[in-house]
């Protein structure tokens, strides 16, 4: 009864006029920088944290929430139509959702992560209203140790993402480690692959990285082919999913949402490491893993909703503990203490009004996405009509201004550069990016957890098998290495999986 | 409205863009970047994103707050004197690690040189914490453990070479025991280790209040030199037997070779930000005081601490080897 | 990559090139994690992760080596066949000259040359559609993050923008 008492008076703070407002402006900014390629949620809420400060505590957080959600919503457009990731938990949308959209199938695809993801949105606030504080145990439950077994876990995961050759994929995962490495190290301070470059000092930007890879490699691969010249070569068929999608869909918005939103909890990368494992999960489950990496829905469905549950969940640990998982939600945070608010344990009982008015405008601003969004896919796929020879422009010039808005600095389109002719080296050889980057998120994880749970143990690696949830971890790692390594032995990997499958 | 006025600014915007180039604008023109070394979520970092955007209001120009952070909270300031131009686009905070790390270690930076000081701002209250659940009700069962499982006792802090490091090692060493030193990334990550218990202690600045506060962590010291009246209970350093205090002062600077006009603005909007009385308020929320000096007396005031931790290093045998 | 030719001679498989630039970089890894010191175990060093991810990326260099040796591979003629690879690098050349003229120039006065080279360097687009285009997206572009979301893009020495 407490509970919907506090949802009533929540939605009775969302729903005054001028906090409707800001929940509008919030989830359209979101969007539109959600839309832009390189520009975040970081950097605009950053800048717009001023323009919060103005209104009430609610308003402004209420706000801020919206550009977060609404980022969230936005991100996944641009995987889908132009392969180029709007963030990096967005990567995995690219694979089946740009093959979908290159079969007319933009619509189904736009439409299943919108829906996707309120479901999932939708889902994860309710457990926020309902389970909150008993959840918060799970955020500190993961010490060095579990984080480094987790990020284990979350690399041999990768090997699902592939369709071609194991040795490669590992080999630019690795990689990918060693790239997210460079700079100084997060330790000792000391500078490690710098090579003397002093922008080099500060890492290299996983933004460049990415607009590169898959935005500029892309256009080059694009360009070079004489036939092949415009995104879709079949005819748009619908522009929602239609019965079969979602019967296709449903297993995987439902175990990607569970699976968001408990490792959304974690500090860290929740929200990546929860939209592969999501695409993993579902890759495994099929009864025709072939299809993925060629459009299959599941494929977007799993992801989307993945990482929108992981954007709810990630609030628990900040309402309840006062520790933001995430550098957005370190915004909120501050936005909480300018306001003269203390995020903490007492948070919910101090101020019940405010945390419910969020929780319920959220639910709110979720809404809205749904209804700004689903009509807005008719107009991206008309985008799709445009002949490359247009729209490929287009893409540099959103590209180049979204990496160089993201740092204000050059040496990042420089970075860029190189990776989009890195990038297209790559796929001409087979090698493809999406393991890269996703160990380029997780490498510097991976170290520090490891360095810290060494000091910890005072060397003894035995303390990886010790704690329950680190050796579960690991367990479940060697479990999916050794599977899909076995029929990778004999020839034809894909077909024997779907023997296996049948 | 909102969509009504569009087109009104876009024509405003192409007129604002032919008359762009009637005149230079004075600094500030666009967002200025400040690096806060922490994770976002410490106390530094809400401390420093509150009186930033009372410095912004001062400024007319966004101050945007840019974690970078790792190795005690040197990583940023090291970027930003290795990468930033000195145009007043970017300033960051400078703890004390700074000024201690390089006498400890091979660094990229010499704090006498590669930096502009701008204003110092405040310092903060330390602590040690544990977990309520730990059997640890008093800094004396932790020396009493120690000694019988010499290194078993761990300690979080925000990185090597901090105050937290240094103040422990001197206790360790004044107490006659061994503990081992776990480098996080500043306050947000020890919180969650020490809750999670992880680690069996944790050595930082007060982010650690609301979980106090609320029962979860038990405070075992603070290392003011008198007690916290937010916490009249517990001991400070001095009254536990080791004759310390730590507050590790802070301001901020720039890169190198910035022009006087620029800092002597960018400390015109900060002094006036630690004025601010909701910036002082927030500052209250973590037992932190302001601590304003100007930008001469703050060069004075680097080279007096740069002395002083000479000799702390020095006695710690933590000093770096002359080879 | 089904229906590719098959090496005629073992030097001339891309496979095998690719595998040996992985091993290359695998053995710079090594050194610079044994240059950045290992550290102990109980308490690794700045070159800890970097020795042993440098290792494996030896094993997995390794592994792509064999395969290309006893199982060949494509060509590079094969890969790059029916592809006018002039086009490519015409777009990275435009990319390289935009990035240098960003700051001098400002944005607006850098981008719109580069949209009217790429719209008309690659499938020519006819000048009646490339000039509203190359104007107006990237004065589009500047408008929403100046206005909209506040952020500044470079000006130039001319303070255009």
């Amino acid at each position: 009864m407490d509970v919907l008492l506090n949802v009533a008076q929540g939605f009775g703070v969302a729903l005054q006029p001028i906090n409707l407002l800001y929940c509008f402006l919030g989830v359209f900014i979101g969007t539109l920088v959600g839309v832009l390629p390189g520009i975040g949620p970081i950097s605009a809420m950053s800048l717009l944290l001023p323009v919060t400060l103005s209104g009430t505590p609610e308003s402004g957080i209420i706000m801020m929430a919206g550009i977060y959600y609404g980022s969230m919503y936005g991100g996944s457009t641009t995987s889908i139509l132009v392969n180029i990731p709007g963030e990096a938990a967005s990567v995995v949308t690219c694979i089946d959702g740009h093959q979908m959209a290159k079969q007319g199938r933009a619509g189904p695809a736009l439409g299943i992560s919108a829906l996707g993801s309120f479901i999932a949105g939708t889902f994860s606030l309710l457990a926020l209203m309902l389970i909150a504080p008993s959840l918060a145990s799970v955020a500190i439950a993961f010490g060095p140790a579990e984080y480094f077994s987790l990020m284990v876990l979350g690399l041999v995961v990768l090997t699902f993402l592939t369709q071609g050759s194991m040795a490669k994929a590992l080999l630019m995962a690795c990689i990918g480690i060693v790239l997210g490495l460079v700079g100084l190290d997060s330790i000792t301070a000391m500078p490690r692959l710098t090579f003397g470059r002093l922008e080099l000092i500060d890492g290299i930007g996983l933004v460049p990285v990415v607009m590169g890879l898959f935005g500029v490699a892309e256009v080059l691969i694009n360009t070079e082919q004489v036939i092949k010249r415009d995104i879709i070569n079949t005819k748009i068929t619908q522009l929602l999913p239609n019965r079969a999608d979602w019967k296709a869909s449903a297993g995987p918005v439902g175990r990607g949402t569970l699976l968001g939103f408990f490792l959304g909890i974690l500090p860290g990368g929740g929200a990546v490491v929860s939209s592969f494992a999501s695409y993993a999960l579902e890759k495994r489950l099929s009864k025709t893993p072939e299809r993925f990496g060629k459009g299959a829905i599941e494929g977007v469905a799993g992801p989307e909703a993945a990482n929108n549950a992981a954007a709810g969940g990630a609030f628990i640990p900040l309402m309840t503990l006062g520790i933001p998982p995430n550098v957005v939600m370190a915004l909120l945070l501050g936005a909480f203490v300018i306001h003269g608010l203390q995020p903490g344990p007492l948070l919910i009982t101090q101020n019940p009004g405010l945390f419910w008015g969020i929780v319920a405008s959220m639910y709110i601003g979720n809404v809205m996405l749904l209804v700004l969004n689903l009509p807005l896919i008719g107009m991206w796929v008309q985008l799709l009509k445009l002949p490359y020879n247009i729209l490929f422009p287009l893409i540099i010039l959103f590209t180049i201004t979204g990496v160089y808005c993201s740092s204000n600095n050059v040496f990042d389109v420089y970075v860029m550069i190189a990776f989009g002719v890195i990038g297209y080296f790559m796929r001409k050889l087979g090698y493809e990016p999406a393991p890269l980057v996703l160990a380029f998120v997780l490498g510097p994880l991976l170290e520090n957890n490891l360095r810290k749970s060494l000091i910890l143990s005072q060397g003894d690696l035995l303390t990886f098998v010790q704690r329950p949830i680190s050796a579960a971890c690991l367990a479940l790692a060697v479990v999916l290495l050794v599977g899909p390594l076995l029929p990778s032995l004999r020839k034809k990997r894909e077909l024997v999986a779907l023997d296996e499958g049948a | 409205m909102f969509l009504g006025s569009r087109l009104m600014i876009a024509v405003a915007a192409i007129g604002a863009l032919v008359s762009a180039g009637a005149g230079a604008q004075e600094y500030p023109t666009k967002p200025i970047t400040l690096i806060v070394p922490w994770p976002a979520g410490g106390s530094t970092d809400i401390a420093m994103r509150a009186i930033a955007d009372s410095a912004s209001k001062h400024l007319g120009q966004p101050v945007t707050i840019d974690n970078k952070a790792g190795g005690g909270g040197t990583v940023g300031p090291a970027t930003m004197a290795a990468a930033a131009k000195p145009d007043g686009y970017t300033i960051a905070q400078l703890p004390i690690t700074v000024f201690r790390l390089p006498l400890m270690q091979e660094v990229s930076w010499d704090p006498a040189k590669d930096f502009s000081y701008i204003v110092h701002l405040t310092g903060y209250t330390f602590g040690v914490t544990t977990s309520a659940e730990s059997p640890f009700k008093s800094w004396k069962d932790v020396v009493d453990y120690a000694k019988q499982n010499p290194g078993k006792v761990t300690y979080a802090t925000p990185g090597a070479g901090t105050s937290l490091h240094i103040g422990m090692e001197q206790m360790a060493s004044m107490a006659g025991i061994k503990l081992t030193q776990v480098p996080f990334k500043g306050g947000a990550e020890t919180n969650a280790a020490v809750l999670g218990q992880h680690t069996m202690l944790q050595a930082d600045s007060t982010g650690w209040r609301p979980l106090v506060d609320a029962g979860k962590l038990r405070l075992l010291m603070v290392w003011t030199s008198a007690r916290s009246p937010n916490f009249p209970d517990v001991p400070t350093l001095k009254e536990l037997g080791y004759p310390m205090v730590y507050d590790s002062p802070f301001g901020i600077g720039g890169p190198k070779g910035m022009d006087p006009k620029i800092v002597a603005k960018l400390h015109d909007a900060f002094k006036k930000a630690i004025e601010d009385p909701a910036v002082i308020a927030t500052l209250a929320k973590y037992d932190m005081v302001p601590n304003y000096k100007s930008t001469e007396d703050y060069k004075k005031f680097v080279a007096e601490v740069t002395e002083s931790e000479r000799k702390v290093i020095d006695t710690l045998g933590l000093a770096k080897k002359t080879n | 990559m089904n229906g590719q030719t098959k090496a005629p001679s073992k030097l001339n498989n891309s496979e095998l090139w690719g595998g040996l630039i992985g091993l290359a970089l695998g053995v710079f890894v090594i050194w610079s994690g044994l240059k950045l010191k290992l550290g102990t175990i109980n308490d690794p060093g700045s070159g800890y992760v970097l020795f042993y991810t440098g290792i494996l990326m030896c094993v997995f260099a390794a592994t792509i080596i064999a395969a290309a040796i006893t199982e060949g591979g494509p060509t590079f003629a094969s890969r790059w066949q029916d592809a006018r690879w002039t086009k490519p690098l015409l777009v990275i050349l435009c990319l390289i000259a935009f990035s240098f003229a960003l700051e001098p120039l400002g944005f607006l006065l850098s981008a719109i040359p580069l949209m009217v080279l790429l719209l008309r360097a690659i499938d020519p687009v006819r000048w009646s559609l490339t000039i509203p285009l190359a104007v107006l997206t990237p004065l589009g572009v500047w408008w929403v993050l100046k206005r909209l979301l506040l952020i500044q893009l470079p000006s130039g020495i001319f303070e255009i923008g």
